[in-house]
């Protein structure tokens, strides 16, 4: 082993971990909050990566899933309206029905004259080069914040009503898995299970102090990710929102009582995770280049160990954890060889889960009742 | 000493500093109906879980029928001979009526052949048929796949009192059995206890109403803010200064209880 | 018997066997998510004892003995776990156990491990049939009167009696037995293994069928396993037939959606106890309903 490098891999170490970050703290809001695993985090996480992948590729079907997952939320918020709404049932019904004809309308016109292709071509044209990243930036954006929306009502909202026993609380995590294969199976209908590749945008753009080599877009996507995590916890300190969602998280039966409105506070916690793992998914196209259907699956479960490591629930542990994690990742693989890196993540995760499964900083009553 | 079938001593349980029961001792005669009675928060409830296990105790020893159980495992008390039931409704709600009492059996099955006897590929089997028979005896009727979810809270309270019953407990720890229930409810089961009671089994009764701790109890204990103030018959009680002043003012009037006209069936009570 | 729906058949019984080896542990209310390890042990023990000379008779019982220790061994830290932390920690499991297989030279590392014996469905068949009877008569018994239990209210059933402890640690043990079962078998037909086939989608897909099949009764995990194993093929045969080939592209999209809804619509699974009861007394039954009991802590 030549330890001359050994500099070279912490620092790797500590980009990987960037990557991690904002996942990790994507699972640990959702489970502080809501004591729930939220499996979609990784589906989210991919379908962010790939979409930016598609735009930065000229694959115009982007933006027709982009306008399907959009619809299919409005459509949501216009029926729960429609619910709430003081008119009579017959009308009610009728509106529904209507609301699900043009729903399903809007999706034949979509499914069958692909209208995004042409859009992408008239906005490439218009626009020029550059705009493909800022467009790849927004569709990923926009599509997973909407998509957020919608998790957030079959995880949660439209479950509360039924819980009570034993079972129900491996509900919401049971609707998280059937997300992530609907989202999966998605990008893998559209664009197939293999490799997909693009051009890196920033060429190899690196500089060098002394025997360590930096890559600039890894490390301004660490930089911005720990910025954005960090301004995220000083927000959750700070701010109205902030203390609203640590009262939901610690005492979840009287804030309500507090003045809290739990139900209009947890999309926004959607959202939010929801954003984290989408910037962090477009970071990993824009690094690694590379991405497939099952980057949630290889890359962001990762990000479990390293939430788990911090603490359940707890945000800056969420960050230490994924930091650790990605340098254990880079170091096994320098120490012992690529195949060997789940033995040393997952089995540091099986003993944290053991011996200390408040984690690394102590204590955090969150997580324990429901799954 | 053989006469107690419980006896505790010196009893003590902080929760995080906060002094539950302190210094709390008494003795159960068998074959009594001692009553356990105080204000709310008094700490009843803290005494049946310190008594089966469900928090270990600070200090204080616990002796069921010449054994002492302080240390004893929550799940191998009742191997002792001691069940209980629950202030709150603790009922499976997965399981079906006789599934739920037949969990009650489970003490008494604990050998292998017992454990792996398919229960419920025999429906005429001695558990089903000896549970389905305690049910009746309590005037409960059942039909197959009765979910237990479903039925009235005093039923509930009923079944709940039966399943701890057929563990064949020497006693029997009821908390609160005849809170929610209607006139007619508290008649049944109070005929179901005479019943219990004269079978052999010693009763323990956390209960609020004392028209109903009357009608049954034989003796009667007071805790108030975890120390034991008062101990002696039910008659005795209500002449009690400490008694009389511990509830003043707490919303279980004892003289407005006490004063209440007394039920059909009450004759038999001592 | 035709080679389509010889190879149909085989895999609905590898899933039938998978989901009730995730059933005994759910029905005491513990979430295993670490199927695909104790498939992968169960496989490649039973591959590598056959391979040493001994006969597929022997080495598969030799498997789920081998797998059933692991299990006992680490059921104990890892059923002092609870919830979220119990998923987190079987799945952890599994991938460490993945992680060590793909390093082991002599299992073929990643190159994948060819089996020798061939077990073809009529060993595979009647031994899940074997499989389901067992479960269903271990639900019937005191023992699975207690693991239900346990699974609605944990420290009732102690007060009652009931060693949690130990019929939490027979259920995983029992569990991951059949597991190693399943992956034996599964060596044994296809007479290659390599650990990529038993990943975490496997994983998840077995405790959705079990979840989503229900916990209740004996009959979750099979209801649940055929239905999700036969509908999907149904489904990609009919839209091939009828020359919608998107729609076969995409069943998995709709099986995803079907589970989104239903844990809306039926969070219970398919099979419940009411039902299961109901149909055995068609007469008898009563009063019907299915809320939750109003419980407090
Ligand atoms: N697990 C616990 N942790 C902290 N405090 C507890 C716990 N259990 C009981 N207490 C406290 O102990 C005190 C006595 O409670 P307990 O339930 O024994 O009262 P009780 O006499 O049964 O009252 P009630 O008539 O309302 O049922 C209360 O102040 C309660 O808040
Ligand atoms: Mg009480």
């Amino acid at each position: 082993m030549d330890l001359s490098q050994l500099p070279q891999q912490i620092v790797n170490g500590l980009m990987l971990g960037g990557v991690y970050v904002m996942v990790a703290v994507a699972f640990t809001l959702i489970i502080g909050m809501l004591n729930f695993l939220n499996f979609t985090v990784p589906a989210l996480f991919m379908l962010a990566a790939v979409l930016m992948w598609a735009i930065l590729e000229g694959h115009g079907i982007a933006l027709d899933l982009t306008a399907i997952a959009v619809l299919l939320v409005l459509a949501m918020m216009v029926a729960d309206r429609l619910q709430q709404a003081r008119l009579p049932p017959p009308v009610k019904t009728v509106g529904a029905l209507g609301l699900v004809a043009g729903a399903c309308v809007f999706l034949w016109l979509t499914l069958s004259f692909r209208p995004g292709p042409a859009v992408f071509a008239w906005l490439d044209g218009a626009v020029g080069a550059g705009g493909r990243w800022f467009l790849g930036i927004v569709v990923a954006l926009a599509t997973v914040a909407v998509l957020s929306l919608l998790i957030e009502r079959f995880t949660y909202r439209y479950m509360k009503a039924k819980y009570g026993d034993a079972t129900e609380h491996a509900l919401p995590l049971v609707s998280s898995l059937g997300f992530l294969i609907v989202i999966e199976h998605t990008v893998i209908s559209t664009w197939g299970s293999d490799a997909l590749t693009t051009e890196s945008p920033f060429g190899n753009a690196s500089f060098e102090v002394g025997p360590v080599l930096f890559s600039v877009p890894q490390l301004l996507s660490l930089i911005l990710s720990l910025a954005i995590v960090f301004g995220l916890s000083v927000m959750l300190k700070t701010t109205k929102l902030g203390r609203a969602l640590r009262s939901i998280a610690e005492r979840p039966d009287t804030a309500p009582l507090m003045g809290v409105e739990v139900g209009r506070i947890v999309p926004v916690v959607y959202v939010i995770a929801g954003l984290l793992c989408a910037t962090a998914g477009i970071l990993f196209t824009i690094n690694y280049t590379t991405v497939d259907a099952y980057i949630g699956d290889t890359v962001a479960t990762v990000a479990i160990a390293g939430m788990v490591l911090g603490g359940l629930g707890n945000v800056w542990g969420a960050i230490v954890g994924a930091m650790l994690i990605g340098m254990v990742e880079v170091m096994s693989i320098y120490m012992v060889g690529a195949t060997f890196k789940k033995i040393p993540i997952w089995g540091l995760l099986l003993l944290i889960l053991i011996v200390r499964p408040t984690g690394l900083f102590g204590h955090t009553a969150i997580g324990k009742g429901k799954f | 000493m053989a006469d107690n079938v419980l006896s505790i001593e010196g009893l003590h349980k902080s929760f995080g500093g906060l002094k539950v029961i302190d210094d709390v001792g008494f003795a159960v005669k068998r074959g009594s109906r001692t009553a356990l009675i105080g204000p709310n928060g008094a700490g009843k409830t803290t005494v049946f879980n310190l008594l089966t296990g469900v928090y270990p105790v600070d200090e204080g020893t616990m002796v069921l029928d010449g054994r002492d159980i302080t240390r004893v495992p929550a799940k191998d008390r009742v191997i002792f001979g001691m069940s209980r039931s629950f202030q709150n409704i603790r009922l499976m709600p997965h399981l079906s009526t006789v599934e739920n009492v037949m969990l009650g059996q489970h003490a008494r099955a604990r050998r292998l052949g017992d454990l792996l006897y398919p229960l419920g590929l025999m429906p005429g089997n001695r558990w089903a048929r000896a549970a389905k028979e305690a049910l009746e005896d309590a005037g409960l009727e059942t039909y197959p796949g009765q979910v237990v979810a479903n039925l009235p809270y005093g039923v509930q309270k009923r079944i709940e009192v039966v399943r701890a019953m057929i563990s064949q407990p020497k006693l029997l720890l009821l908390d609160e059995p005849a809170a929610g229930l209607n006139q007619v409810e508290a008649q049944q089961l109070l005929a179901l206890l005479e019943k219990v009671s004269a079978s052999g089994v010693t009763l323990l009764v956390v209960e609020h109403d004392m028209h109903f701790v009357h009608n049954l109890c034989d003796h009667v204990a007071v805790l108030n803010f975890g120390k034991k103030i008062f101990e002696g018959t039910p008659a005795q009680v209500n002449d009690d200064p400490l008694v009389r002043e511990a509830y003043l003012g707490s919303d279980t009037s004892m003289a407005g209880q006490q004063n209440a006209a007394p039920a059909a069936g009450a004759a038999d009570a001592p | 018997m035709s080679g389509y729906l010889e190879s149909q058949l085989i895999i609905l019984c590898l899933n039938v066997i998978y989901a009730y080896g995730i059933f005994l542990p759910a029905a005491s209310g513990q979430l295993n998510l670490g199927a695909a390890g104790f498939i992968t042990i169960g496989a490649y023990s039973s591959a590598w004892i056959n391979a040493s000379g001994a006969p597929m008779y022997i080495a598969i019982p030799a498997s789920m003995l081998f797998c059933a220790a692991i299990a006992f061994t680490i059921a104990f830290p890892i059923l002092r776990t609870r919830g979220v932390y119990m998923v987190l920690a079987t799945f952890a499991f599994a991938e460490v156990v993945a992680g060590l297989i793909i390093n082991l030279e002599f299992l073929g590392a990643a190159a994948g491990y060819p089996v020798e014996s061939h077990a073809d469905y009529l060993v595979v068949v009647p031994v899940t049939i074997l499989v389901v009877l067992l479960c269903f008569f271990l639900m019937s018994t005191r023992l699975g009167l207690a693991m239900r239990s346990i699974h609605d209210d944990e420290a009732v059933a102690t007060l009652f009696g009931v060693d949690v402890r130990l019929a939490k640690v027979a259920a995983f043990t029992l569990g991951a037995a059949l597991m190693s079962l399943g992956g034996a078998l599964y060596g044994h037909h296809y007479n290659y293994i390599e650990t990529q086939t038993f990943n975490v989608l496997l994983s998840i897909y077995i405790l959705l069928y079990v979840l989503l099949g229900g916990t209740q009764t004996a009959w979750g995990p099979l209801v649940g396993a055929a239905f999700f194993t036969v509908v999907p093929e149904a489904l990609r045969q009919i839209a091939t037939a009828s020359g919608h080939a998107w729609i076969a592209d995409s069943r998995f999209i709709f099986f995803g959606a079907i589970i989104v809804l239903m844990m809306v619509f039926r969070p219970e699974g398919l099979v419940t106890r009411t039902m299961v009861d109901r149909a055995a007394t068609p007469f008898g039954g009563g009063r019907s309903g299915a809320a939750p009991a109003a419980r407090t802590a």
